[in-house]
């Protein structure tokens, strides 16, 4: 299975950001900061469980539901 | 927006100097940077006691910036008035381990606001932290600020003019260790920001494959032992490795921009550096560039962006000291503080710098808008 990763991202980013370009630009440095590139995954990335993983966790951090 | 500075040496006769400078200013806050050579809890109650109408708040140094100057053991403030500044709240957190330091902190800035922090218009409200230097917890306190909301959170590490034993941030006339002090700001005209490194990325790229994050330890990049895979990325030995460090750290780059994690020591084969590096996280080997060109261009940019100078009411410089260091090996200090001259400015030499996360040999800088 692919593009789980990329869809998680977009959901929080959406979730957080509301559209909001500046606030998606903060948001995406805080994910490479964190430790996840969010343009390091596209619709054709594995779904690794370990990033899965990070990123639900993440979601939560960030108030987000999934 | 009014700047002071004093460079007497007693914290009775600084006081008085700022207090003067500062009369009929009807400030709403007042923030200041000291150098460690003053006693930290004269210089907080006494900052207070001076201003008793104002949130006074502020931390210790590794050097001062004020309007067109850079300076040493000296104490910088700047005055808020309502011109400025629609409100402020401060609040310390006097616990860096404590739990939910940073959730109890941002509940006093919702009760105070009256507005949830994660529903805050970004555009409309700015945070200010200045955090003990030598806590190592300002990644975790800016992770969770970022957590929490979508305002920004600027600020530095607290610095105690390179002797590397205690820092202290001040508010409401105490100075504090372990601690971070957050204001959070509603600006009156806005405000922008500036994040400037002097610093390109090369091809040359090391992967954090081995990390002990806690102590901002690499054990391995690439694989290998961190200081071989950094020295052969530089082209040098192991040896003379660390002599690269300056010129040389290395950055995460995100949008084109490097992050810059800087190293601070070769540790048994691995490398300490003075912020965490995540276990995967792929970073550029970086190459300085020029300290006072870049900061002029980044400065003059943000001018023109805001429709010249009077598009500027005031900056806060968040400085690193590595960048402090550089400038005075190169006898650029003058230079440096002459690009602020016609900007009411005060900044300080800080042990990290604070803008989304927490990063190295950066500037972040808070600009106040103009009226329009």
């Amino acid at each position: 299975m692919a593009g789980k990763i990329k869809q998680i991202i977009d959901v929080i980013i959406s979730q957080r950001s509301k559209g909001n370009p500046a606030v998606t630009q903060a948001l995406k440095a805080k994910f490479a900061l964190k430790g996840i590139n969010p343009d390091g995954y596209s619709a054709a990335s594995a779904d690794d469980q370990a990033v899965i993983g990070k990123l639900t966790m993440l979601a939560k951090d960030l108030g987000v539901s999934l | 927006m009014k700047t002071a500075y004093s460079e007497k040496n007693s914290v009775d006769n600084i006081v008085k100097d700022i207090k003067d400078s500062f009369e009929g200013s009807d400030a709403k806050a007042v923030m200041f940077f000291a150098s460690s050579s003053f006693d930290p809890q004269a210089v907080g109650r006494q900052m207070q006691e001076a201003f008793p109408e104002a949130s006074v708040f502020g931390c210790t140094t590794a050097g001062e910036i004020v309007s067109g100057k850079m300076l040493k053991k000296s104490v910088v403030a700047m005055a808020f008035g309502p011109e400025v500044l629609e409100s402020v709240k401060v609040v310390t957190i006097n616990d860096l381990n404590a739990n939910n330091a940073v959730e109890n902190a941002m509940s006093e800035f919702e009760a105070f606001y009256k507005e949830p922090v994660m529903a805050m218009d970004h555009e409309r409200y700015v945070g200010i932290i200045l955090v003990d230097g030598l806590s190592m917890a300002e990644e975790r306190v800016m992770d969770r600020i970022g957590d929490l909301t979508n305002v920004t959170f600027i600020g530095g590490s607290a610095g105690d003019d390179l002797q590397f034993k205690t820092t202290h941030v001040f508010a409401d006339g105490k100075a504090c260790t372990n601690a971070a002090v957050l204001a959070l700001f509603k600006p009156k005209n806005g405000f922008d920001i500036i994040k400037t490194q002097s610093f390109s990325a090369t091809d040359k790229l090391l992967k954090a494959t081995e990390v002990n994050e806690d102590g901002r330890e690499v054990l391995q990049f690439n694989g290998k032992p961190a200081a071989v895979a950094y020295a052969e990325a530089r082209g040098v030995s192991v040896e003379d490795a660390a002599g690269s460090f300056m010129s040389n750290p290395v950055g995460l780059m995100i949008g084109g921009e490097p992050y810059v994690r800087s190293p601070q020591q070769i540790k048994d084969g691995g490398m300490v550096f003075y912020c965490k590096v995540k276990e995967g996280m792929e970073l550029s080997v970086l190459e300085s560039t020029d300290i006072v060109k870049d900061t002029r261009l980044a400065v003059e940019a943000k001018k023109l962006e805001l429709g010249g100078i009077s598009g500027i009411s005031g900056i806060i410089n968040f400085h690193c000291i590595l960048r402090t260091l550089e400038l005075e090996g190169k006898g650029q200090t003058e230079e440096y503080g002459s690009i602020f001259a016609d900007i009411p400015t005060i900044g300080f030499s800080t042990y990290g710098e604070q803008y989304i996360g927490h990063v190295n040999q950066t500037s972040t800088m808070l600009v106040f808008k103009g009226s329009k």
